[in-house]
């Protein structure tokens, strides 16, 4: 009987799966909230996300996304209240209307649409968070790593 | 730089997913990281205090926790800093309970998560700036604007609470539109009897001594913000010397001059010296100049001569600006009626016998214009009353809402009538019926349960349409289910939509408060902060909010009250929160973007200097403008451009 050594040089392990690194921005009263909330309902979401606190979306400054994307984010998510909801008011109107405007700038550096998603996320949508994220991590994967012409 | 580290397992809610002793020598590595020290349970009362004596003993110059979320912890830990000695916003929370070890399967992934995590936290920190609270003086006085059942409860309320309250109303008489019903809904309580005693408080009670009631009196000019306003009234002249007239009426039978009384809507006439219904209230007549003689040229001085009190009767009074200041102010100023002229088929304005519901309380009113009397024409055997329900309110092309007290006021109607005339029949046409609540059934019931009182329910009021024939009205309609029909009545009584009262849009300029799409004056909150308005020190109460019933609008005048005692304590001084938007005049170029987008008027043009700046009591430091300006002049204070940068940027270092 002889034992078949496997061959030294060929891995069996498949090569780890591309791992997008995304930044999502968040509101402190709704979206920021409902990331609490999938927590406090244990719903379990790919880890890709790394999540900065702003008191309001309307602060979040189109700077911030195109620096994210220059400092290596393969993905930007901006989470707001739904219509209506913000705790300032108009705060998300603002949002908005900045994120519009990030897209036909990104669209500029090719940068596709989708690696810069923006949606609402209230302070009771824990499940919705979890589901945005994850679509948001797949999304962002399927198009691969993003590589900036310097 | 010395930054602390404190790492809290949460017993194993955290440490389950996330391996700190994995991440620990690393982060200690960190040059500005002085010391990266273990917790179970940080936020425990042993937790705290292990965190105060660690922080006393280590005197780090920032914090970073990395615990559960911020926005269950961070005021705790805020106070523990500060009582340590460590200005509380040099620190900084990293989630990595909710955010991290409760959502992340892999708990390798969960600890490179909340590396990373931290590391951003430190990241940010080390930019953090020691910021204060400051504390400004206050006055606790009160303006109230409106004297109808929200700005009476409003002031008593306050007043008892010891505030000095300044009551004014544009009109010569205090009350509101309430204090003309005769009987009010849901439980025909006399409207007089439940007025009167709140009306005697605020102008006899025990506290009447801190509330200056100032009549044909309204806002000119505002001044200042939250808790320093200066406000400028103006009250016209009402001729007659409020405090040395006894109330005797002596002037008023002698009068020659005759003019329309407002307060029956114009239905009647009074003399241009009187009062415009009995038991107004204050008990002072009134001048109304443009009908006096002696407006005229003449020089008829009939009433003052009647007058036993020498010096009563001003004939040289003239409008005197008053300066007052004050804290807070309330807007009750009220609302007003849906012109039922834009309703040319119901006959309103040109027909004899239609009548709005407030022409019609006053006529039910005993001391209204026809002492109570219906005023049928030729009625005869079959009396008949319609009322239209509806007019203007429901209604895309007018006003789109439900105005929510006209059915209750309408099966009101319905009692009195027939309390008047016993037999009348009554028809409700109707889009909508809404009676809500535990009193309001029972006038509906009662309504319902008339033999005599019919229910029809019109597809669209610019198809019913109202036209006399001989002494009486005729009723023509198309029912929900198409049919065409019509009916006769005498009197016709329209419930028009309850709409903003015309000074509203004025006050809006004066006070910076914002319209909702109505013109009604916009809450802070529809739901949670419904008495507060966006202005921070400027209240709301009653149906210059929109459509309310005496009971709501009394809330909410006890309620805007409670906001002021409890934000604007008397011989405490106004605390102002540190996060918030600063304008670097230097760098400013006077574009007024900021302006444009701040939701809460905090941001004021210097046209002096051509540069915007905050105020600070009035920021909520949202931030909407840090982001906006085009010039990068404004900071948003705990959220700056290079604290979120260097949180983001240590993401991917």
């Amino acid at each position: 009987m002889t034992e078949t050594a496997p061959l030294a040089h060929v891995s069996c392990e498949p090569p780890a799966p591309y791992e997008p690194k995304i930044v999502g921005f968040l509101c402190n009263w709704c979206s920021y909230a409902g990331a609490d909330k999938a927590g406090a309902s244990q719903i379990p979401y790919p880890p890709n996300v790394q999540v900065l606190r702003v008191m309001c979306s309307g602060r979040i400054d189109p700077e911030f996304v195109l620096q994210a994307f220059r400092k290596g984010a393969d993905g930007v998510l901006i989470l707001a209240c739904h219509a209506g909801d913000c705790h300032y008011k108009e705060g998300n109107y603002r949002a908005i209307q900045r994120h519009r405007l990030l897209l036909r700038i990104l669209g500029q550096f090719g940068i596709a649409a989708e690696r810069c998603r923006f949606d609402f996320v209230a302070a009771s949508e824990g499940e919705k968070y979890a589901r945005v994220l994850t679509e948001m991590v797949e999304s962002v994967r399927a198009l691969g790593p993003l590589v900036l012409e310097r | 730089m010395k930054v602390g580290v404190y790492l809290c397992s949460c017993g194993t809610s955290i440490s389950e997913k996330v391996n700190y002793d994995a991440i620990a020598p690393a982060l200690a590595q960190i040059p500005e990281v002085a010391y990266v020290h273990a917790a179970e349970f940080l936020c425990s009362e042993e937790g705290k205090q292990f965190l105060a004596d660690d922080l006393t003993a280590h005197r780090p110059d920032r914090m970073v926790i990395a615990a559960c979320s911020p926005r269950e912890i961070e005021n705790a830990f805020m106070q523990v800093a500060g009582a340590a000695g460590l200005n509380p916003y040099l620190i900084q929370i990293a989630n990595v309970r909710e955010q991290v070890a409760w959502v992340t399967e892999d708990a390798g992934r969960a600890t490179a998560k909340a590396s990373t995590a931290i590391r951003s936290a430190i990241a940010r920190v080390c930019r953090h700036e020691p910021l204060e609270r400051t504390e400004l003086d206050a006055c606790p006085d009160v303006l109230v604007i409106g004297s109808g059942p929200a700005g009476l409860k409003a002031a008593i309320t306050l007043a008892e609470a010891g505030r000095n309250v300044i009551l004014i109303d544009k009109a010569p008489v205090i009350g509101g539109l309430p204090v003309r019903y005769e009987e009010l809904f849901p439980n025909l309580e006399c409207g007089p009897c439940l007025l009167e005693p709140v009306m005697g408080e605020v102008m006899h009670g025990e506290h009447a001594h801190r509330i200056e009631i100032l009549t044909l009196c309204e806002l000119a000019e505002v001044k200042g913000y939250y808790g320093n306003f200066t406000v400028t009234l103006r009250q016209s002249p009402r001729y007659v010397d409020v405090a040395k007239c006894v109330g005797c009426g002596a002037c008023i039978p002698v009068c020659p001059a005759q003019v329309a009384n407002e307060f029956d809507c114009g239905m009647k006439s009074r003399p241009a010296i009187s009062l415009p219904f009995a038991g107004a209230l204050p008990n002072v007549p009134f001048v109304a100049y443009d009908a006096c003689l002696r407006s005229h040229g003449e020089d008829c001085t009939l009433c003052r001569d009647a007058c036993p009190v020498e010096g009563t009767v001003l004939y040289e009074e003239a409008e005197r600006p008053i300066e007052r200041k004050v804290g807070a102010i309330i807007v009750a100023v009220g609302a007003s009626l849906y012109d039922c002229r834009e309703l040319p088929a119901l006959g309103y304005g040109s027909l004899p016998g239609v009548y709005t519901s407030l022409e019609f309380e006053r006529i039910l009113a005993r001391n209204g214009p026809t002492g109570g009397e219906l005023p049928w024409r030729d009625a005869g055997e079959d009396p008949a009353v319609a009322i239209v329900h509806c007019a203007g309110s429901l209604d895309e092309r007018r006003q789109p809402y439900c105005s929510g007290v006209c059915c209750s006021y309408a099966f009101k109607f319905n009692d009195l009538v027939r309390k008047k005339q016993p037999g009348c029949r009554i028809v409700h046409l109707y889009k909508e019926i809404v009676a809500a609540g535990k009193e309001e059934f029972a006038l509906y019931q009662h309504a319902v349960h008339n033999p005599q009182t019919r229910f029809v329910r019109y597809s669209d009021i610019d198809g019913v349409r109202v036209s006399a024939r001989g002494n009486r009205r005729v009723i023509e309609y198309v029912d929900s289910s198409g049919r065409r029909d019509e009916f006769t009545a005498d009197l016709v009584v329209l419930c028009p939509a309850i709409v903003p009262a015309e000074p509203a849009a004025h006050l809006h300029r004066i006070l910076e408060t914002v319209p909702d799409r109505f013109g009604f004056f916009q809450e802070l909150h529809g739901r949670m902060d419904s008495a507060q308005s966006k202005v921070r020190g400027i209240y709301l109460a009653g149906t210059c909010q929109g459509p309310m019933d005496i009971r709501g609008a009394s809330e909410q005048g006890m309620a805007a009250a409670g906001y002021i005692l409890s934000g604007l304590a008397g011989g405490k001084k106004l605390q102002v929160s540190p996060v918030v938007a600063e304008v670097n005049q230097d760098v400013c170029s006077g574009c007024r973007v900021c302006a444009g987008v701040c939701p809460y008027k905090a941001i004021a043009f210097s046209s002096e200097r051509q540069v915007s700046t905050v105020n600070a009591v009035l920021c909520h430091g949202c931030g909407t403008c840090v982001a906006a300006c085009p010039a990068g002049a404004i900071k948003g204070n705990h959220f700056t451009n290079q604290q979120i940068l260097a949180e983001m940027e240590a993401i991917f270092s």
